[in-house]
């Protein structure tokens, strides 16, 4: 063959090739029997007692299963699920004083080849996800109601002595009954274990290198490397799907239906969750009918209407509170490039500034909410009456809120520090998380507002990244920033606990404490009686509007962006990345019946 | 010759140690809390910061932490990578053959259409076809990739339903994961062929049509105005009016005397260019969900993945010196007055 030649049958050949390519494409379009969900992030860890992302907890909630599960779309009602009841005070399976939970458990539950649930393997599954306790994972939200501590290591990272024994102790089997005791009342366990701590299989685990679920080995599996673990990339359930294969090469996870599932087989004969970064091309793939779904947030609303055969379904409640604006009572000045000269003096602020409550309530009543919510997001959320999100035992909707007021602002700007504040000016530069448009323009309102009540009033705003957010917050050093709470599992101490607590998340780098506020949100967790336990987090909200440590912003409502063939799927804020991510037993896939003709008589 | 070679590789590991100790001395500059930030990405996991510095021994001084991680590749262990949540090598045998694969179904194009155009437009300077290759150089020069990316993308994707985004389509993705698919080679088109799965192989090219589609588009220019202009000087020397009045064919003054002294400068280029493709095209590979080892190393930058990083610049460093080294082998090959010793 001369080079001519060759030059000829190249394109010819290319031709080819790419005609055979156009059949998969095609074919793609519509199959009932596989799901694809386009998302922009990857999955940390397979494995539930490490899993402490929203990608990650997606799919293992659909490959394992928890003692209980949500109803529908509700976040109060439980339905059992691997427990064959759901324990309450009417039913005799909490006992009398709150600390003791008898749990029986279905006896026809099958792993994913066939094989037996049995109760060893419940014990195991709760006992490893509390044990595990890897740094910054899920393991203390089951470990503090079941034993009493927050974690199984010290500061140093020294063992706690006799916390396996406390561990052990706490969750025993008597036949088919799992009975937990816990060291004094909790009331969101049974929510917790709805959300955490899925069963797995003790000999699968064990047979791949796991632990053997005895004292003498959990240390050597407490705090591990992720990748060692045989359920990081491996999984082993009872759910209505397997993991086929997690690909980290190309962000993709394949899962397909567990066909000795015990319940009825999910409709869905597979299920691929991808991760890609460009919103462009999960829309193309999206409208090409490649994708069912796909991740899209609110600033790409518009970009996302009037799709043909795309569905948007809007105003779904969320569970998180976001965004949060947070004041730092002492900050730290050693360094700091974030508070001027240190000093009231025009040019800066001293390192107290937000210790004196009068500039707190200042800040508060020059933010105008209802407008930022109405223009900066199109009026898709409502203002929170305090760190207890609506949907949630706690929320009081008569809770007194701060709302836009600069005459009032200016009043206790006048106040603050003996009136130096309004007579000398300050200036200090407020931070968000690069990149975040909501949050960029909260700040760049709240710096208008303020800066229009008085001249002298300066406040810088500038983007930063991650990184260098990490480390100016653990060490107090920015005087405002920006975050935000979502739930672990619904109920109101997972957020007045992080967020008002002063051994919570963010209260230690504030350097706020209110021993009111810390006596009472104990206090409210133990509650078992539903009314009173209300009453107290109404409290707890009170305490926080007079404090202000905090000026809560929004509770967002979300949208789902997927094809009009998608049906069964419900909604339920307490899924991970709902209402993107999602439980896919119930979801299948029919094509929408073409529009009537209209009948001519 | 096997001198040079020698010589060049043994200069390698040398060039390796050198680049990391830069890289680990950049990252001095940085707080330990900085770099947990790659493991606490969560709000919730805030009030564990201190002990996941501790953990992953971020307090440590940093020669302490280079140490740690270069003894570690001295045993044969690059680390594990976070960010591609798989140890550094195993990491870089996923990714790299994807990105060869589309350096290779790029790169002999742009050499192709780079050289030929080039001398063509040289040849005829001021014509029609060399202010044709100037537009379409100054607008590869100009047009940014993602904005070429995605309108491709859009056109041949979103309209006409052809040339997907990705590595390949699902039915492919399941033949490629199943036991009866063997792997020889890592470069899929070619594998698929072994295999003898015709379709599955045209998917995949499908697949490669529009990423290797915009990285010719962008990088061709600059090979193309290199070689016109490099033609240019050679076609006004002495020895190639020599070689017209001794009454050469044109075709044989062109390509066996003016072209072959016009490449060196090509050569050069070709050889950056190819270090280029073949480290990665972060944004082409991201536009196009393209899996390869640009997108992966930019990713370990930002999110400051310290073992992900450190094993991504290996591999360029020693792309970097392999292609250089061979791209004084070829200067040798086309002027033989340039000896290697």
């Amino acid at each position: 063959m001369n080079q001519r030649t060759a030059c000829r049958l190249f394109p010819v050949l290319l031709l080819a090739l790419v005609s055979c390519a156009r059949k998969p494409v095609q074919q793609a379009v519509f199959d009932p029997s596989t799901y694809t969900e386009l998302t922009f992030n990857d999955s940390d860890s397979m494995d539930p007692a490490w899993s402490y992302d929203t990608a990650s907890d997606e799919v293992i909630l659909n490959i394992y299963e928890p003692l209980f599960m949500f109803k529908g779309s509700s976040t109060k009602e439980l339905v059992p699920l691997i427990a064959a009841k759901v324990p309450t005070r009417a039913n005799g399976l909490i006992s009398a004083d709150g600390k003791t939970y008898t749990i029986p458990i279905r006896r026809d539950v099958t792993f994913q080849d066939g094989t037996p649930m049995t109760m060893a393997d419940v014990r195991y599954s709760i006992l490893r996800f509390i044990l595990q306790d890897r740094d910054a994972g899920p393991s203390p939200l089951l470990l503090e109601p079941l034993t009493g501590y927050g974690g199984t290591r010290d500061s140093n990272g020294k063992i706690v002595p006799g916390i396996f024994k406390k561990a052990e102790k706490s969750v025993q089997i008597q036949g088919w009954d799992l009975v937990l005791h816990l060291p004094r009342p909790f009331s969101p366990l049974p929510t917790i274990l709805a959300s955490w701590a899925p069963i797995v299989s003790k000999e699968w685990a064990i047979k791949h290198g796991d632990w053997d679920g005895t004292e003498a080995t959990w240390k050597k599996y407490n705090n591990p490397q992720k990748q060692t673990s045989p359920f990081f990339e491996h999984a082993f359930g009872t759910g209505p799907f397997v993991l086929v294969r997690w690909d980290r090469n190309t962000h993709e996870i394949v899962m397909r239906r567990n066909e000795h599932y015990w319940r009825a087989p999910a409709k869905l004969k597979y299920v691929i969750i991808k991760g890609i970064d460009e919103f462009e091309t999960r829309k193309l793939m999206l409208e090409a009918g490649e994708a069912d779904s796909i991740y899209a947030d609110r600033e790409v609303w518009e970009q996302v209407q009037n799709t043909p055969h795309v569905q948007i379904i809007d105003d779904l409640p969320t569970l998180e509170v976001n965004p949060i604006v947070f004041f730092t009572f002492k900050l730290d000045g050693t360094g700091n490039p974030f508070i001027g000269s240190g000093k009231l003096d025009g040019q800066g602020i001293p390192l107290d500034f937000f210790n004196d409550i009068n500039v707190r309530k200042a800040f508060a009543y020059a933010f105008d909410y209802k407008d930022y919510i109405n223009e900066v997001l199109n009026g898709k959320g409502i203002q929170p009456t305090g760190v207890v999100p609506k949907g949630l035992l706690g929320y009081n909707p008569n809770q007194k809120i701060y709302s836009y007021d600069p005459q009032k602002a200016v009043y206790y700007f006048k106040k603050a520090f003996g009136g130096q504040v309004w007579k000398n000016g300050f200036k200090f530069t407020a931070v968000y998380n690069a990149g975040n448009i909501p949050r960029q323009s909260l700040l760049q309102v709240l710096k208008h507002n303020i800066e229009a009540l008085n001249p002298r009033f300066n406040i810088e705003v500038r983007p930063m990244d991650w990184p260098e957010f990490l480390d100016s917050y653990i060490s107090s050093k920015l005087p405002i920033f920006i975050l935000a709470w979502q739930a672990d599992y619904p109920d109101a101490y997972d957020f007045t606990f992080p967020l008002l607590d002063s051994q919570g998340a963010y209260p230690g780098p504030q350097h706020f404490a209110d021993p009111r506020l810390d006596k009472l949100i104990d206090a409210a967790v133990a509650q078992t009686d539903p009314a009173k336990r209300e009453k107290m987090y109404w409290r707890i909200q009170e305490l926080e509007y007079e404090d202000v440590p905090n000026l809560p912003v929004l509770q967002p409502l979300d949208y789902r962006t997927q094809r009009d063939w998608v049906q069964g799927w419900v909604n339920n804020p307490i899924f991970p990345d709902s209402p993107y991510g999602c439980y896919y037993y119930p979801v299948y896939k029919k094509l929408p019946a073409p529009p009537r003709k209209p009948k001519h008589a | 010759m096997l001198k040079f070679i020698a010589r060049r590789l043994l200069f390698l590991p040398i060039v390796m140690l050198g680049v990391t100790m830069l890289l680990f001395g950049a990252l001095q500059f940085l707080s330990p809390a900085m770099r947990a930030s790659l493991y606490v990405k969560d709000p919730r996991q805030l009030s564990a910061l201190n002990e996941v510095i501790l953990k992953y021994g971020l307090n440590k001084p940093m020669p302490v932490q280079y140490w740690i991680w270069l003894k570690q590749v001295l045993h044969g262990n690059l680390g594990y990578s976070e960010t591609a949540k798989m140890p550094v090598a195993v990491a870089i045998r996923a990714f790299f053959p994807a990105t060869f694969e589309l350096t290779l179904v790029s790169f002999i194009p742009i050499l192709l259409i780079g050289i030929y155009f080039g001398t063509l437009s040289a040849v005829k300077k001021d014509k029609l076809l060399d202010q044709t290759t100037r537009i379409v150089a100054i607008t590869g020069y100009s047009l940014p990739s993602f904005v070429l990316g995605l309108f491709l993308l859009m056109i041949f994707y979103g309209h006409f339903q052809i040339f997907p985004p990705g590595r390949y389509s699902l039915n492919v993705d399941l033949l490629v994961h199943s036991s009866r698919f063997h792997h020889y080679t890592g470069l899929l088109t070619l594998d698929a062929l072994l295999n003898g799965d015709f379709a599955a192989a045209g998917d995949i090219l499908a697949h490669l049509v529009l990423p290797a589609t915009t990285l010719i588009y962008i990088s061709v220019a600059l090979l193309l105005r290199i070689t016109r202009s490099s033609m240019l000087e050679e076609l006004g020397k002495d020895y190639v009016r020599t070689a017209r009045a001794k009454g050469l064919p044109e075709s044989v003054v062109v390509k066996k005397h003016a072209r072959k002294n016009a490449l060196i400068p090509v050569v050069t280029l070709s050889s950056l260019l190819f270090i280029g493709l073949l480290s990665g095209v972060v944004i082409t590979e991201t536009i196009f969900d393209f899996p390869g080892i640009g997108r992966w190393s930019v990713i370990a930058a930002q999110q400051l993945d310290v073992p992900g990083v450190m094993g991504a610049t290996l591999l360029s460093a020693f792309l970097f010196v392999v292609a250089n080294m061979i791209s004084d082998m070829l200067y040798a090959f086309v002027d033989p007055r340039i000896r290697l010793n």
